[in-house]
């Protein structure tokens, strides 16, 4: 376990010197996405400046809902760039390279590239919920620890979900489509206030493309403590990972070797 | 692309011109390959419309639940119908619309852009023509999917008028879109990466173009800024036009659209000029 958590850790470092060398970029694309973000908050500003609330829902729990889904969005698809193109590696053959190397396939294959914008969503996300904080005027150390928590979980389930969807490439071929739904989707759901779904669509924002645990659960759980919602926090996001690990190794063994020249600088 | 090497001459230049008709073939061409290669994958675009029901579903659920809410019949002059099917449209505008500026950035990172440049055809004009042949399909699978959920959830769409006269809104909101993808792509001879730009221009879109909600909702102060920014015509124009149509609307939408299609039409074709004219390409 030690060893694979320095493997990571290694890996990680690696993709953070790689981007360094292009320091400018990555600054500018940090920049602009923290920007692309706040200019799309402005739509909740502009709405809730006219109608207030929305189901019980109003600015500063957005503000808190933003904190948590572009944290933990930010930060999974930073650590784990290519939980956004496993469809592409497996379709194109490229995992040979990650199984012809002693380490877990997955992790290795997930890690192995970052994204310099999910860094710029990552510090807007921070913002966000220090915006949050300082507007609903209450901050613990408590509070902190619940944010830590929210945005574990956020990373969890959407990662996981993104490997569950994109593992189907072992069994119908292309899903690039499929894939590129799926992202929208989740990532739309989780940036509204669930209150506004009846119980149908929140049983689908629950299961079937999980939402509520990556924006709306992880974000009231941060505003106040709820022994429940910690517990479907934590079923929720074991329960993901585990799908999702179980899926892509099922998937893996169907896996057929591109056979082309790879070379990796 | 690097600097230093063998220098290549802006496209066209001793070329005699062909004729108008001509020009125009070559163009047609490729607007109808990319039209028949989008026609190929028919269940790939029927995927990518399916987009449109998803968003159609939030912004129902959103906006009957602020509608309730408010108790008024009517926001800032529209129900929740109209507000539904100024949605719809603005959403069908906004997931049809070609962004090229990725593709062109690639061609001038990668450099394959000096295959397209001393190609018998403009750079920029063969970039719309390929773009407007998959917009156009893209546009009728959005219309017809996202007409048919928000018909089903707030009944019946505008009348004629509002068909044709957001039609011609849309084709203009097309160019206007695709200058400042050009825009953007362009950039790349100078920034090399565009994401920033391409993302920033995305959210100016959605918020400022009204496609997240109807400008009419804004303030006031914010509503005018608005409107005296080209975002505005591509998706409100249109979208507005298409739930409340008039002559007079019209006239309006397509003037600022001509305006503004002349102002940063023209800054593309001066960018362009001088990018093609210094661009330099290394090695045969």
């Amino acid at each position: 376990m030690v060893r694979h958590v320095a493997f990571v850790l290694a890996l990680w470092k690696t993709n953070l010197l790689s981007a360094m060398e292009y320091r400018v970029s990555f600054l500018t694309q940090m920049a602009g996405m923290m920007l692309n973000n706040a200019i799309y908050f402005v739509f909740w500003i502009i709405f809730f400046a006219r109608f207030e609330e929305v189901n019980g829902w109003d600015l500063v729990d957005m503000l808190f809902l933003f904190g948590v889904v572009a944290t933990g969005f930010g930060v999974g698809t930073y650590l784990f760039g290519n939980a956004v193109r496993l469809s592409f590696l497996i379709a194109s053959g490229q995992m040979d390279y990650y199984l012809s190397l002693p380490r877990p396939v997955l992790l290795h294959a997930l890690a192995s590239r970052s994204n310099a914008s999910s860094a710029g969503d990552c510090a807007y996300g921070l913002l966000s919920f220090g915006a949050a904080v300082f507007f609903a005027g209450a901050f613990d150390i408590l509070m902190l620890l619940r944010f830590g928590l929210g945005c574990l979980a956020a990373v969890t389930v959407l990662i996981s979900f993104l490997v569950l969807v994109q593992s189907l490439t072992f069994w119908i071929g292309n899903t690039n489509l499929l894939t590129s739904n799926a992202f929208n989707a989740i990532v739309t759901f989780s940036l509204y206030p669930i209150t506004l779904f009846d119980g149908t669509a929140k049983l689908l924002l629950f299961t079937l493309i999980p939402a509520a645990f990556i924006g709306a659960l992880p974000a009231e759980f941060v505003r106040r403590f709820d022994l429940a919602q910690l517990a479907q926090i934590c079923a929720g996001s074991a329960v993901f990972l585990f799908l999702a690990t179980f899926v892509f190794y099922r998937g893996l063994r169907r896996y057929e070797s591109g056979s082309a020249f790879q070379v990796r600088t | 692309m690097a600097s230093g090497g063998r220098r290549q001459a802006a496209p066209g230049s001793g070329v005699r011109s062909p004729s108008l008709p001509a020009a125009l073939g070559k163009y047609w061409a490729i607007f109808r390959t990319q039209l028949v290669n989008s026609l190929a994958y028919p269940i790939d675009l029927l995927g990518r419309s399916l987009l449109i029901v998803l968003f159609m579903w939030i912004f129902m659920n959103l906006w009957r639940v602020t509608y309730g809410a408010s108790g008024a019949h009517s926001i800032a002059g529209l129900t929740l119908a109209d507000t539904m099917w100024y949605l719809m449209m603005a959403e069908a505008v906004m997931l049809s619309k070609r962004d090229l500026s990725e593709e062109m950035t690639e061609q001038v990172k990668d450099g394959s852009v000096a295959y397209l440049l001393n190609k018998p055809f403009n750079f920029i004009l063969y970039h719309f023509a390929a773009g407007l042949g998959h917009s156009v399909l893209a546009f009728g699978g959005n219309l017809v999917i996202g007409a048919a959920v928000v018909w089903l959830m707030v009944g019946p769409p505008p009348g004629i008028a509002g068909w044709l006269f957001a039609g011609a809104a849309v084709i203009l909101a097309w160019l206007l879109d695709f200058c400042f993808s050009a825009l953007i792509g362009l950039s790349a001879f100078v920034v090399e990466e565009t994401a920033a730009f391409r993302w920033i221009y995305q959210k100016f879109l959605l918020l400022l173009g009204g496609v997240l909600i109807p400008l009419d909702f804004f303030p006031a102060w914010l509503q005018t800024f608005s409107l005296n920014l080209p975002f505005a015509w591509i998706i409100y124009g249109p979208a507005r036009l298409f739930v409340e149509p008039s002559l007079a609307r019209l006239g309006q939408v397509l003037l600022q659209q001509g305006i503004w299609l002349a102002l940063i039409g023209g800054t593309v074709w001066i960018l362009y000029r001088r990018a093609a004219a210094r661009l330099a390409i290394n090695g045969g």
